[in-house]
């Protein structure tokens, strides 16, 4: 049960009816007693109502300025905002990190606008994850604009802009809001077009920082490595103000970003109004299996007991076909007279903006009840505050969720966040770790802005902005050999000390910030007319994608034809069947080299360096839905995807393999279990996304130096060869690494406690999805077996 | 790990095409001489250093007239917008003063624009002595870029006026980033920019689907006749490469040579298609002219508000003999603009015209696509019919029959999936409305009135 409940302390009528609903979602579901560990209402948190802390505003800004925000009723700031005003005014970057809602707009604005206004050459770059964000950021300036006589321009640039607009924009933009994507492909490399907004650019606004990680951050860090030097082509040096959500080491990240000294202020001082955070976990139907009951159910079921109170509930799921599910429940919990506007609505990507702004308005002005939301939401869009948050499913991150329940925050009076918790791993992690989530943040935003695919791609970007010299720095790497290397490969030529760009193409069109690699594969429905209906990166064709698969598109079953290599497209035919297919796949990892390597116990070691990755599907099982029987299977031809790139390892030495309590399949699939579950924390600890790692097992090596042949790994059950002296590899999947293999390495003690946790917390009793993995794909005493091998690396000497 | 080890694996190092084989064998470089030699140019210096020139005059073509309407025509913004900075700041009169005319085009290292898009040859060209004068500029390397913008500086300060073939959206526009990019030379510009791509397409797209510069030499300006000849002329795509070649030491300097001439043909070419262009704007039945660039001269003078000269045209091209479906649209731009001058009769005589020119059977219907459909033309006929005899001539029934020509055709091309589907709903929607209207004012007047 959580740790701080502090209910007693508490009074009055808000509290009343957070009590009811509370109640009533306690005595909903279980037919378990109370008390059991197996409680639905897993954790609940209460943060107590803060006062504001307020600065006057600064002497230096001026009047018209100060009067624009006293109309819109900001008269004075709160403590953070002049901190952060401050110190940009003093010519430092920063990094704001406060909570949703706490006014991180002003930090940057009021400064910005002040620079403008005393200089009218100033000009100012925002950059925004995504293009609502921009949008929304649009409305705020021109409203402040409006106040101070359209003194100054304020524009986005996206991809949206039309052509005939962008010369004006170009030209007369104090202010240019865009994303990192038409950074990187539309302002770049046409910056002779910007020579007015970059010969006095001073600004430049980084918000949502905490986004920018992993692969996404690892390419903006490039991005802004081209930015700073057509700047100083411009001779302007930039200043950075960031803002992001509470992370553990955002000035890191920030400072990494940049490549710049930033400044960190993370103190408050905005208002906090009273709120309860609700860790709610579904009762479990099959003890057995673990089954729970489902969470989107669940979520509905809780939604509902807000909105029959007639509490403004945004739901939030964390796919758009659970947004669907979820608002088909809640409207036909909620009909309304025919004629009458719907009070529920749905908000995600793919809205057209107009609809948008008008579900954003419904929320402000009360008429809209009820929005099912994906993560379109969650960043700062302003829909006002509402009375309750309910999230089906962890976001993933900590720093979402909180940014999600922010959503929820009366200025007067309780508010309410419910995270009901699905079966997957972290959810039941949080379940049962709930002051994990309410302590002081754990997750660390990785970038690794020096990965050589990534960082070159980006040089070859920055060449055909400007001819690079030897002299100039980008990244940690040795310049002239790469510039040398790509003049072989004739993108680059020499004439004196310059490289020049030799290629008719335009560099950055290759070069997708976001996905893994920018070789996708096209699906064409050839089921009647052919059609495309959707794109696949690179490794997840291999999986899902392999002749004879069942692809499955919105909802809808696809038989993959056939899968052509050369033209990278796979064609598909519409189909109903009563099974999945799920890709039998060969990995192997063999060790490069060894970068750093320590004892974890007396027979176990712990490692990270660098290793190349061999994979190839060479089958596929059939799975029948819902009774998941295996009824039938195939052998594929698919060729094999070679990957060097970076991992943390365990090596669980012949002595503490023998020693283990158990069969040698029990302790096979002890190896697989306790691999499934490190994965699981690891994302956690590195807060990315699934996706961005991945794991196999390998017999070690005999001996180090000697490179032993391929030992590999079979991921499905049944097959599983034995090992002797296994290590078991947490890989990034991404060519060169991302930079999670040493922060793995120095978390490992963390990483196996909360491994531990996780396991021997699971209210199951052989294992399950939530913690080793589904019993009935495992076998028999696995979850003891993962427990055991854990014991034993955490022995010491 | 070794540094070569780690980059032989990054996939964005890997040479992006395969090395074709060459024709010639390579010839390394004790260079600028010999190439000099070969294209027939001497090294220059100015203040910014070196550079290749290659000069050239040459009888043909000859030089042309231009008259201040006609200029007027190629000036006045083809879609209303407001002139653009390099649009016009001298009146069309100083304009048509063609010694202050420059040809140019540039061969680029590719057509993607950007900063890392060079122009390593800038051609120039103008009217001399009867004939064309054309000088290259030519950057030996990528060091030689200065001297070069600077040498096209110099020409652009004598000829205040550009004359281009697309080189308002490509060529200029990649000139003025790389003076940008210098950060040291201003670019001189232009008092006046002509671009004859516009009046191209207007005038021969329709009969020539394509309007690239070689197409109109062979087909518009008389190719054979011409004296150039494009039969050994390079690809224009290839261009780049052989460029990137030659900065290696691995090209052919006969490759190179064949960039010149290249860029010496589309600057006489262009030089000769301006003639053209202005000929017909300058008087246009002073030239045999076909029946399609009648129409696309009618076109141009209609969309600059010469609507007398426009109808002229019209009447000429379609006695001239335009295709099916051209005919039918000179016959609508006729109806539309004797409507404008309250010519309702001849109006309505022009659209029953159109549709007896056009009558199109259901066999014929088979095969077309959206684009080939010539109904809608016919649809509003039936409709701008239907609206003359109901409110102007107030013979309801002929109004009712047109309404209902109109319905049957449209519900034909919606079937056969000829029309997009929201845009045709919504004709059959107005259609369906008049029709009701009319058929309840027919059964209240019109059988007072029509019926004996």
């Amino acid at each position: 049960m959580g740790h701080s409940l502090a209910l007693r302390q508490v009074a009055g009528d808000s509290l009343a009816r957070m009590r009811e609903i509370i109640s009533a979602l306690g005595s909903r579901g279980p037919t378990a007693p109370r008390g059991r560990p197996d409680e639905v209402i897993a954790a609940l948190h209460h943060i107590p109502a803060r006062e504001a802390r307020w600065a006057t505003m600064p002497q230096w800004v001026r009047a018209e300025l100060a009067s624009a925000y006293r109309s819109k009723g900001i008269e004075r700031l709160y403590t953070h905002q002049a901190e952060a005003a401050e110190a940009v005014r003093a010519g430092r970057n920063i990094a704001v990190v406060t909570p949703t809602a706490s006014g991180k707009t002003v930090c940057y604005n009021l400064p910005v606008l002040n620079a403008i206004l005393e200089n009218s050459d100033t000009r100012a770059l925002y950059l925004f994850p995504t293009k609502a964000l921009a949008q929304d950021q649009l409305a705020e300036l021109h409203d402040l604009g409006q106040r101070l006589e359209n003194r100054f321009g304020v524009f986005t640039y996206d991809g949206d802009t039309p052509a005939d607009a962008r010369r004006a924009i170009r030209e007369q933009g104090h202010i240019v809001l865009t994303n990192p994507d038409m950074l990187h492909a539309g302002i770049l490399p046409h910056h002779t077009k910007w020579t007015r907004l970059f010969e006095n650019l001073h600004y430049v606004v980084l918000d949502e920082l905490h986004t920018y990680r992993g692969v996404f951050g690892s390419h903006l860090a490039n991005v802004l490595r081209r930015l700073r030097r057509v700047a100083r082509f411009y001779g302007r040096e930039l200043q950075f103000i960031c803002s992001s959500a509470t992370i553990a080491n955002p000035g890191e990240l920030a400072t990494r970003l940049t490549e710049s000294q930033v400044e960190v202020i993370d103190s408050s001082g905005a208002p906090q109004a009273e709120k309860f955070f609700l860790f709610y976990n579904p009762p479990v139907v099959n003890r057995y299996l673990g089954i729970r009951r489902s969470y989107i159910g669940e979520t509905s079921r809780v939604t509902q007991e807000f909105l029959a109170r007639n509490l403004q509930t945004i739901a939030f799921a964390n796919s758009r076909l659970h947004t669907e599910v979820l608002l088909t429940y809640l409207r036909q919990a909620n009909p309304v007279a025919p004629g009458q506007p719907d009070k529920i609505h749905a908000y995600r990507g793919g809205y057209l903006p107009g609809e948008r702004r008008e579900i954003e308005r419904g929320l402000r002005e009360g008429t809209i009840r009820g929005v099912v939301a994906t993560n379109a939401l969650e960043l700062g869009i302003d829909v006002g505050s509402l009375d309750a948050v309910v999230m089906a499913g962890y976001p993933g991150t900590i720093a979402s969720t909180w940014q999600r329940a922010g959503r929820a925050g009366r200025r007067s009076g309780s508010s309410c966040a419910v995270l009901v918790c699905s079966s997957a791993p972290l959810d039941q992690f949080m379940a049962h770790h709930p002051d994990y989530f309410f302590g002081r943040s754990p997750e660390h935003a990785h970038v690794h802005p020096d990965n050589l695919e990534i960082l070159v791609n980006h040089l070859k970007c920055a060449a055909f902005e400007l001819p690079l010299t030897a002299e100039e720095r980008f990244g940690d790497v040795d310049l002239a050999a790469l510039c040398e290397r790509l003049e072989e490969a004739g993108y680059l030529h020499r004439t004196g000390t310059h490289w020049h760009w030799t290629q008719e193409a335009y560099p950055a069109d290759a070069v997708s910030l976001r996905a893994v690699t920018s070789d996708n594969f096209v699906i064409v429905d050839i089921t009647d007319q052919p059609e495309v209906i959707g794109e696949c990166d690179f490794p997840s064709a291999l999986t899902t994608l392999h002749p004879k698969a069942i692809y499955l598109h919105q909802g809808q079953q696809y038989h993959v034809e056939r899968l052509d290599f050369e033209q990278r497209k796979a064609y598909v035919k519409s189909v109903a069947t009563d099974y999945f297919t799920d890709a039998i796949r060969y990995t192997q990892v063999r060790i490069l080299e060894t970068s750093e390597a320590a004892r974890a116990a007396a027979h176990a070691e712990r490692a990270h360096g660098d290793v190349l990755v061999r994979s190839q599907v060479v089958g596929f099982k059939k799975i029948k839905f819902f009774t998941h029987e295996n009824v039938g299977a195939g052998k594929l031809e698919l060729p094999e995807n070679e990957m060097h790139t970076t991992s943390y390892w365990v090596t669980l030495e012949r002595q503490l393999v023998e020693s283990l309590p158990c069969s040698v399949s029990e302790r096979q699939n002890g190896m697989y279990g306790l691999l499934y579950a490190l994965e699981s924390v690891a994302t956690l600890l590195l807060m990315c996304d699934r996706r961005d790692l991945a794991s196999a097992i390998g017999e070690r090596p005999p001996s180090p130096g000697i490179q032993s042949e391929w030992e590999g790994s079979l991921e499905t059950t049944g097959q599983l060869s034995e090992f002797f002296e296994p290590n078991l590899y947490l890989y990034d999947a991404y060519p060169g690494g991302i930079g999670f293999s040493e922060p793995l390495f120095r978390a490992h003690e963390l990483l196996m406690q909360q491994t531990q946790d996780l396991i021997s917390s699971c209210p199951c009793e052989r294992g399950c999805p939530s913690c080793v993995g589904p019993a009935g794909e495992r076998g028999e005493r696995t979850k003891e077996a993962a427990l055991a091998i854990l014991n034993q690396v955490r022995a010491q000497e | 790990m070794q540094t070569t080890e780690r980059f032989a694996r990054i996939a964005a190092l890997k040479p992006t095409r395969q090395r074709v084989a060459l024709e010639t064998p390579p010839v390394r470089s004790e260079d600028g001489d010999r190439l000099a030699q070969l294209v027939g140019g001497t090294v220059e210096r100015n203040r910014y250093g070196q550079h290749l020139l290659v000069r050239r005059w040459y009888a043909q073509p000859e030089a042309c007239e231009a008259s201040p309407d006609a200029l007027k025509l190629l000036l006045s913004p083809a879609h209303g917008r407001a002139r653009t900075a390099s649009g016009s700041s001298w009146p069309p009169t100083a304009i048509a003063d063609t010694a202050q005319w420059l040809f140019l085009d540039t061969e680029t290292t590719g057509l993607a624009g950007g900063t890392g898009t060079y122009a390593f040859l800038v051609g120039v060209a103008w009217w001399d002595s009867g004939g064309l004068q054309v000088e290259q500029f030519f950057m030996r390397d990528y060091d030689e870029e200065h001297a070069v913008l600077e040498a096209l500086n110099q020409r652009m300060a004598a000829r205040r006026v550009l004359v281009t073939f697309n080189g308002k959206a490509f060529d200029w526009p990649l000139l003025e980033a790389r003076y940008t990019m210098t950060r040291a030379i201003r670019p001189r510009v232009p008092a006046a920019h002509l671009d004859l791509l516009h009046p191209a397409r207007q005038l021969w797209r329709l009969r020539l689907g394509s309007v690239r510069l070689a197409e109109l030499e062979k087909h518009v300006l008389g190719g054979d006749r011409l004296a150039w000849s494009r039969q050994r002329d390079i690809e224009s795509w290839l261009i780049p490469q052989i460029y990137f070649d030659y900065l290696r030491g691995v090209g052919s300097h006969l490759d190179l040579a064949g960039v010149f001439q290249h860029n010496q043909m589309d600057l006489r070419g262009l030089a000769a298609l301006t003639g053209r262009v202005m000929g017909l704007l300058n008087d246009s039945s002073a030239f045999p002219c076909d029946a399609l660039e009648l129409f696309g001269l009618s076109r141009m003078q209609q969309r600059r508000g010469q609507e007398a000269r426009a109808q002229r045209l019209y009447e000429r091209a379609i006695h001239a003999g335009l295709p099916r479906q051209l005919d039918a649209s000179a016959r609508r731009q006729l109806a539309i603009l004797a409507r404008r001058q309250g010519d309702y009769d001849h109006a309505a005589r022009l659209w029953q015209q159109l549709l007896e020119a056009g009558e199109t059977s259901p066999q014929d219907l088979r095969g077309l696509t959206k684009a080939g459909f010539s109904g809608i033309q016919r649809i509003e006929a039936y409709e701008q019919l239907a609206i003359h005899f109901e409110h102007r001539v107030r013979k309801p029934r002929r109004a009712i029959e047109y309404t209902r020509a109109a319905r049957l055709e449209l519900r034909r091309a919606l079937r056969l999936g000829l029309v997009e589907l929201a845009r045709g709903r919504k004709l059959l929607a107005q259609v369906e409305h008049r029709l009701a209207r009319l058929e309840r004012k027919g059964g209240q007047i019109g059988r007072l009135l029509e019926r004996p």
